[in-house]
């Protein structure tokens, strides 16, 4: 009970600071925190599917092309980019379905195949379809940019994702999404429809990253197929969680902290900018091979060990 | 019908060469239930080897085979001891983290190549890569023909090893059946370290044969990846025919749809990524045991 | 004891199961009554695991029919036999590790049959760890404990599932004979909280000392059925066992 509150004070200091803001930081900093919380938000929402239930997507770029794509088309048409979001998420949990409905049969690293192969085919024919400006892109209608606007939907949308984050990993259905990633078979037998949960937790987070999306035209102003579909991004979105701790909740964020910082580092020196295919890689690498529960679970276990160095040893309670 | 003619002549040519470069990919699931997906960065580097060793030292692509095929063996070896072996194996065979892990190496790979290469378009061009000469009354590139010759000579080589030695029959009865082949004394570390070895030298060879057909970048290993993928899901992975018949069913796919349809090229790539799917999902008892009922078959029957 | 005359909440006719070029169960028929104790014992690999797979539906039998409480179930997914009461323990048992023993049972109990709202729900999880002597291992991750404890999380993660009938598979495995003896008390006081109890094992002594009437099998086929004292004197099941003591029963 006291941790629930500790948490929801947290949350809510962080919400209103971030809020505060753009009363003492200045521009290009809130763009920064833009960024980080575009992560967050990304990374998260993954977590939700990836980290909780185990099911590695490597194919969430679609979901925040279809956000993107709705706004920028319905906004064009003269609607309000903000009245488009709901429709976003729908259109995003909708893909997710016929997606998640003939591949969630597939398990593993079967599955995460089968999501690449989807997402580079959605990415083919966006660039080949005309009503999506095709390869050129879309730019969203003048007039329509408003930063304050912008940061406030963004950093609320942050904290709302981590927050639903905690509080799914803590009911009933994140207990079901854990059991299904330990032991899918197992959870079956004592009555856990995993067909029916992972849709959800699909459903959920696609719709997620679908806002995350149109929140993305709206402030970027310009889309194409290679900005919003772009297999980089997929993987960009997988790497966070996996880096700074699979299914917990504050390692998509610890991930996102890190590569939003990586992403400034990288962009300021051209050198770097090259590297990054190596610097992802070699996390992923160093990650599976050292600490396949991230960041946060290096810091957990060099807890307990400086724990053990401290401490006695105490006699077994038995 | 001369249409026919060419179509299957077609087909069969590139099935040559998808056969060569899925077999990479099999092997290595076969005995390892590991999900390669660094086969995608190898096939790139094989492209890469043979325009360095064609360009710098005028060695021509095909002989140049003689180093890749010894270095890339090794090269894999080594990946195997260094990386590979570390990973937890999960008891279901085929584990995310292996995959993971291979999908980092592709990246690195690909960004050696960037640094090395440049993300330039590269071709190799040799006195013969225009070249045609007349197959069945087809018009067919002489790099395309020997492109097939070598692939169908890298199988049979394959079939031999497989059948007539003991290494061969060792991987056979690790992929049919790994405890029993354990239990019988192979050694499962020593060929499954070779395993990585032979999958990667045949990526390293099908990278090879590629670039003498197509103009390549770092970033090319993708889709013949993902085509690989589809022809070892339809195909099964236990024989070399199996990878032959699947490796041609592809082939023959795609001529009829390029010769038949207007659809262009680009969505052809989404066409195999489409087909990679649904062979993943309507192939269930026993391909690759990706489906929860049929993975008791991997038990003993309880 | 099982009430005379009323209708048997489980039947299986001509149930079979081919894999590939086995034939694990040949045609099984057999009636279990309400609130019996029912035991399923042969030798290895006479399809008695299988038969309980096919029963939850793990696996779909090739072909027969099981009727639970008068439905058809042998085509449901195990999610949707659960919900309709009817659950097992798994022979290697598969705990949740990365869970503590709370959560693994809470599990069963959020999911079973008949939902319950969480208040609820917490209640009964810490009713069934109290009968299952897990309290004290509440907290603990599943991944600590002993295989004794890891038997009993089986028992107490399926019966939080609110099961009319249960399906025990090898419970007594690997324990000693006091547990075995704790084992066999737990297992008759979930009968007499009105559960229904199926049970393959291979301590014969405990199956008869228990149960109301047994089933065995032998090659998937049936080749005794009734109260342990008929099946032990039975010369197939006598020679089925051949090579191991006479079988001895605690009646």
């Amino acid at each position: 009970m006291r941790r629930r509150a500790r948490s929801l004070a947290l949350g809510a200091a962080s919400l209103a600071l971030l809020l505060a803001a753009p009363s003492f930081l200045e521009r290009g900093t809130l763009n920064d925190i833009w960024n980080v919380a575009f992560a967050v938000i990304l990374a998260s929402a993954w977590n939700l599917l990836g980290g909780f239930a185990g099911q590695i997507s490597i194919g969430y770029s679609a979901f925040i092309g279809i956000g993107a794509y709705t706004t920028a088309l319905l906004a064009l048409k003269g609607v309000n980019p903000y009245a488009t979001l709901p429709l976003a998420a729908l259109l995003g949990a909708a893909f997710s379905f016929v997606v998640g409905l003939p591949t969630f049969r597939l398990r593993g690293p079967y599955f995460t195949i089968a999501t690449i192969g989807v997402s580079e085919a959605v990415r083919v024919v966006a660039t080949g379809v005309a009503f999506t400006g095709g390869s050129s892109g879309l730019r969203m209608p003048a007039g329509s940019f408003d930063f304050t606007r912008n940061y406030a939907s963004m950093v609320i949308l942050a904290v709302a994702v981590v927050s639903l984050s905690a509080w799914v990993k803590n009911s009933p259905f994140g207990r079901a999404l854990a059991a299904i990633r330990q032991d899918i078979d197992a959870a079956e037998s004592l009555g856990v429809h995993s067909a029916r949960y992972k849709l959800l937790a699909h459903a959920l987070s696609a719709a997620i990253v679908a806002v995350a999306g149109s929140l993305f035209a709206i402030n970027f102003q310009y889309i194409s197929p290679g900005s919003v579909f772009d297999f980089r991004l997929s993987l960009s979105i997988v790497l966070m969680p996996i880096v700074g701790g699979l299914g917990t909740v504050g390692g998509p964020v610890l991930g996102a902290l890190l590569f939003g910082y990586l992403q400034i580092k990288l962009l300021s020196s051209p050198a770097l900018r090259d590297s990054y295919l190596f610097i992802y890689g070699g996390m992923l690498i160093a990650v599976m091979l050292f600490e396949p529960k991230g960041l946060l679970g290096l810091f957990h276990r060099l807890r307990r060990a400086a724990g053990r160095a401290v401490s006695r040893p105490v006699p077994d309670a038995g | 019908m001369k249409d026919l003619v060419a179509i299957l002549v077609n087909s069969l040519l590139a099935a040559g060469l998808y056969a060569t470069m899925s077999y990479g990919l099999a092997v290595i699931y076969g005995v390892m239930r590991i999900i390669n997906l660094a086969h995608a960065g190898i096939l790139m580097l094989g492209a890469y080897a043979t325009l360095t060793l064609y360009s710098r030292f005028g060695l021509d692509p095909f002989l140049s085979l003689a180093v890749v095929i010894p270095v890339f063996f090794g090269f894999g070896v080594l990946l195997y001891l260094t990386m590979v072996r570390r990973l937890p194996r999960s008891s279901s065979g085929a584990s995310i983290e292996s995959l993971l892990l291979l999908f980092g190496v592709w990246l690195v790979l690909q960004n050696l190549a960037y640094a090395i290469w440049t993300g330039d378009t590269q071709s190799i061009l040799t006195g013969y890569t225009m070249k045609s000469l007349s197959v069945l009354g087809v018009r067919v590139g002489v790099p395309t023909v020997a492109v097939f010759a070598v692939s169908a000579a890298s199988l049979v080589v394959l079939q031999v090893i497989l059948r007539r030695t003991y290494l061969g029959r060792a991987i056979r009865a690790v992929t049919q059946n790994r405890d029993a082949a354990l239990i019988a004394g192979v050694n499962a570390d020593r060929i499954s370290a070779v395993a990585f070895g032979i999958g990667t030298a045949f990526a390293g060879v099908a990278g090879s044969l590629l670039a003498t057909m197509y103009a390549f970048t770092p970033d090319f290993g993708r889709s013949f990846l993902l085509k690989s993928f589809c022809i070892i899901v339809l195909a099964g992975m236990e024989s070399v025919a199996g990878v032959a018949a699947g490796s041609f069913l592809l082939a023959l796919l795609e001529n009829v749809v390029g010769g038949y349809t207007s659809i262009p090229t680009s969505f052809q790539d989404a066409l195999s990524f489409l087909l990679l799917v649904v062979a993943l999902v309507a192939f269930p008892h026993g391909l690759l045991g990706a489906f929860g009922r049929s993975s008791l078959r991997r038990r003993s029957i309880p | 004891m099982p009430a005379e005359g009323a209708a048997p909440i489980l039947e299986v006719r001509g149930l079979q199961k081919r894999y590939e070029g086995l034939l694990a169960l040949a045609g099984i028929d057999f009636d279990v009554s309400r609130g019996e104790i029912f035991g399923v014992i042969g030798p290895n690999g006479a399809g008695k695991t299988t038969l309980f797979s096919c029963l939850v539906g793990a696996v779909r039998p090739t072909t027969g029919t099981i009727r639970f409480r008068g439905e058809r179930i042998e085509r449901l997914p195990g999610y949707a036999v659960v919900a309709r009461g009817l659950v097992r323990t798994h022979q290697i048992v598969r705990p949740f590790r990365e869970m503590t023993v709370e959560e693994n049972v809470s599990i069963g109990a959020h999911f079973g049959s008949g939902r319950r709202r969480k208040e609820d729900a917490d209640k009964r999880v810490g009713e069934i760890l109290e009968k299952t002597s897990l309290s004290l291992r509440a907290g603990a991750l599943a991944g600590t404990l002993t295989i004794g404890e890891l038997k009993r999380l089986e028992i107490a993660r399926a019966l939080a599932t609110e099961p009319e009938v249960l399906c025990l598979d090898e419970v007594m495995g690997g324990l000693n004979p006091s547990e075995i003896a704790e084992a066999m008390k737990l297992i008759r006081s979930i009968r007499d909280s009105g559960v229904t109890v199926l049970m393959i094992e291979h301590h014969v002594h405990a199956v008869t000392g228990v149960s109301d009437r047994i089933l065995v099998l032998n090659f998937g086929q049936k080749i005794a059925e009734g109260t342990p004292s008929e099946v032990v004197k039975d010369p197939e099941v006598v020679s089925a066992y051949l090579g191991t003591e006479p079988v001895e029963s605690n009646l």
